[in-house]
């Protein structure tokens, strides 16, 4: 009697599970810095990215079918990421892999993807060789990358009429890709202008004084950096008693004119800074922007909204529209469905090209200025530099 | 290079830049050499400490707005409570126990106070600002060089002889340092020796926390930063000598030059001329330059 009930129960599971494959979710495997010394970043991240499938799901799914992440946490490093990847792939089932931060990262996930035969859209990693060197069927890029970066802070370099510049990055792929977008731009717009010393320091460091006073020693009179996060920190506060800030322009890529930075160092952001972000959440130059970003406001808790979120929001918003286009998850087919794809963001159309997989992800450029009324400094003006390499 | 070579004023700022850097170091290294030298304990959670003292203050000069130096010490004070519970609470359970459990126990404390900071701070990027009247330059000759950190460099020697006074001048430094060298003898004749225990680990640890919230508005507040503090701190212990407290003034000095010379000279290898010397130290003299050579029977 027992075992009749037993293997009714058995049978009745397996039918359940049989029937709950057929109304099969499309799976999404998301690696973003969810701990650690990365959640500073990973954490809005994801709520861009949980937005995003809520609206998703919210508006029948992809194909018809509900959305379902898998998140990981990347813990900002290569190997980690790696492994997270094809745990997601080979244990989850996942159907497409998205995410990413660091540059290290990006390549890390992207090898995975290339092996494992399964679409990584990598939404926040900026070096240039995910598209160049190590381009794959595979893998796309939906943020910008170093070499748009470089050429956007030449651009203003020339605006601004300077004549010698200092450049300091990070001892990393990101850091060296950025001096090479960097040559490239001012060989491209403001030939004429010198370079009179290249400064590294390695990613994580602390003390920035001996580059500091080499700058200072140099005589020039505007410094290109690619110093991101904490890194910029403690450079503007090391930096700052030397009066470095009133001696020279700092044009900084790496986001440091995000509402994360600029919000939290209040009075201690120096002046004469002009750096990029992907979003403001005070700018509506894009329509569509003010909804977002007013749901993401609630979502978040926070009027002043971080910039990560709309970058993994994107993200997805691809795979949604790649999914529903090819009307499937196949690798190959979603891949092409991607190549060519244009859809609406906050922060204006995106296409996918064809060739170098890589989206026309353009940033706001504009110095940092004091507002009244508020501790923080907020970009003034506001420019919209598209990704064009022309 | 050539820079260090034509511009004498600009070799002046790099070895002020070291001193500096050295004594900033110094201030932090100070503690854990302290407490390795009279408990024989290597105080991996030294870091998370450094941390929080920084995180310290942040909440109380910059959130609640009550000044600077109350943030240092609101730092003193805190980690001095932390220091009581972690020794009472879970090391003295160990003493007479194999030196590999308590490096574990510090691990653990590492990661469970590492965690505590992101619950209680969250992962944005913080920033301290400097004191009020010490965030410009002053003129020292022939240049201007930061005020905030030229008081670092009069705060490290302070610190130096208010510990070497406290050990080699007090009864109760010579307590300790009897502590160190036949610790059931000094019981034996009636000392309380884990009060010694208690208030060594409480000053170590008060002075990482006076450390980080010293280097604060210098280094930023941040998750993770306890794993590079706790890596140039052991450097510096090493080359110097664990447990001895001249050894880390001069450890930290000779790091401060190696690295900030060595990031001028050599940019792509900052961090390596540090390591080099480290292994060079351990090669030829393990016990460090001013350390002594582990005696039998401790």
């Amino acid at each position: 009697m027992v075992s009749i009930v037993r293997s009714t129960t058995a049978a009745a599971f397996m039918l359940a599970a049989g029937v709950a494959s057929a109304n099969a979710e499309i799976k999404i495997g998301v690696l973003y810095p969810i701990a650690g010394t990365g959640a500073v970043y990973g954490t809005p991240a994801m709520y861009g990215h949980n937005m995003a499938v809520d609206e998703v799901n919210a508006a029948g799914g992809i194909m018809g079918q509900k959305v379902v992440s898998f998140a990981r946490d990347t813990k900002l490093k290569p190997a980690a990421a790696a492994a997270a990847a094809k745990e997601l792939i080979t244990k989850e089932g996942v159907d497409v892999l998205v995410g990413g931060l660091s540059s290290a990262v990006g390549l890390a996930i992207s090898e995975v993807a290339r092996q494992e035969g399964v679409v990584y859209i990598a939404t926040i990693p900026k070096t240039i060789q995910m598209t160049t060197k190590k381009l794959h069927k595979h893998v796309f890029r939906t943020s910008s990358h170093t070499d748009f970066e470089g050429d956007a802070i030449a651009q203003i370099v020339k605006k601004l009429g300077k004549k010698s510049v200092c450049d300091i990055q990070l001892d990393y792929a990101y850091g060296h890709d950025l001096a090479a977008g960097i040559e490239k731009g001012l060989a491209k717009h403001a030939p004429n202008v010198k370079k009179v010393i290249d400064l590294r320091s390695k990613l994580g460091a602390t003390d920035y004084n001996a580059q500091i006073t080499q700058i200072l020693g140099s005589g020039c009179d505007v410094v290109t950096s690619g110093l991101w996060g904490s890194h910029f920190v403690n450079f503007a506060q090391q930096a700052k008693p030397f009066g470095l800030f009133d001696r020279v322009t700092y044009i900084s890529g790496g986001e440091i004119a995000s509402h994360e930075i600029a919000g939290k160092m209040g009075k201690d952001y120096p002046d004469n800074v002009i750096s990029n972000s992907y979003e403001l959440w005070y700018d509506h130059t894009f329509p569509g922007h003010k909804k977002f970003q007013a749901d993401l406001a609630k979502r978040s808790g926070k009027k002043e909204t971080a910039m990560w979120p709309v970058l993994a929001y994107i993200g997805v918003k691809f795979i949604e529209a790649a999914g529903n286009k090819a009307g499937t998850m196949d690798a190959d087919k979603f891949a092409a469905a991607l190549e060519g794809m244009t859809i609406k963001t906050p922060v204006g159309d995106r296409t996918i090209d064809p060739k170098t997989h890589q989206a026309n992800t353009g940033q706001f450029w504009g110095p940092m200025v004091k507002k009244s009324g508020v501790d923080y400094r907020v970009m003034s003006p506001v420019t919209w530099y598209p990704a064009t390499l022309d | 290079m050539d820079m260090l070579l034509s511009s004498p004023s600009f070799a002046f700022i790099q070895v002020l830049n070291s001193i500096s850097l050295g004594m900033n170091l110094f201030i932090i290294a100070a503690g854990l050499s302290l407490i390795f030298g009279v408990l024989r304990v290597i105080n991996f959670a030294h870091g998370v400490f450094y941390m929080f003292g920084a995180y310290i203050m942040y909440t109380v000069s910059k959130d609640l707005q009550l000044g600077f130096f109350t943030g240092v010490i609101a730092a003193a004070v805190g980690l001095s409570v932390i220091a009581i519970i972690v020794e009472r609470g879970l090391f003295q359970w160990l003493y007479d126990k194999e030196h590999l459990l308590q490096l574990l126990l510090t691990f653990a404390i590492v990661l469970i106070m590492g965690d505590m900071a992101k619950i209680i701070w969250g992962t944005d990027q913080l920033s301290v600002s400097y004191p009020e009247g010490l965030g410009g330059a002053s003129n020292v000759g022939f240049t201007f060089y930061p005020t905030y950190r030229l008081m670092l460099c009069v705060v490290g020697p302070l610190i130096f002889f208010g510990l070497w006074f406290l050990i080699e001048r007090t009864r109760w430094g010579r307590l300790t340092r009897a502590a160190t060298q036949d610790m059931e003898m000094l019981s034996a004749l009636g000392i309380n020796v884990p009060i010694i225990y208690v208030t060594i680990f409480v000053i170590g640890s008060a002075l990482a926390g006076v450390g980080g919230s010293l280097a604060a508005p210098i280094n930023s507040p941040t998750p993770g930063m306890d794993a590079t503090i706790i890596v140039e701190c052991f450097v510096i212990v090493i080359i110097g000598g664990l447990g001895s407290l001249w050894g880390t003034f001069v450890g930290a000095l000779i790091y401060g030059f190696v690295f900030n010379f060595g990031s001028v000279i050599v940019p792509n290898w900052q961090d390596v001329f540090a390591f080099l010397l480290l292994m060079a130290v351990l090669l030829i003299r393990p016990w460090g330059l001013f350390g002594k050579p582990e005696q039998e029977g401790h």
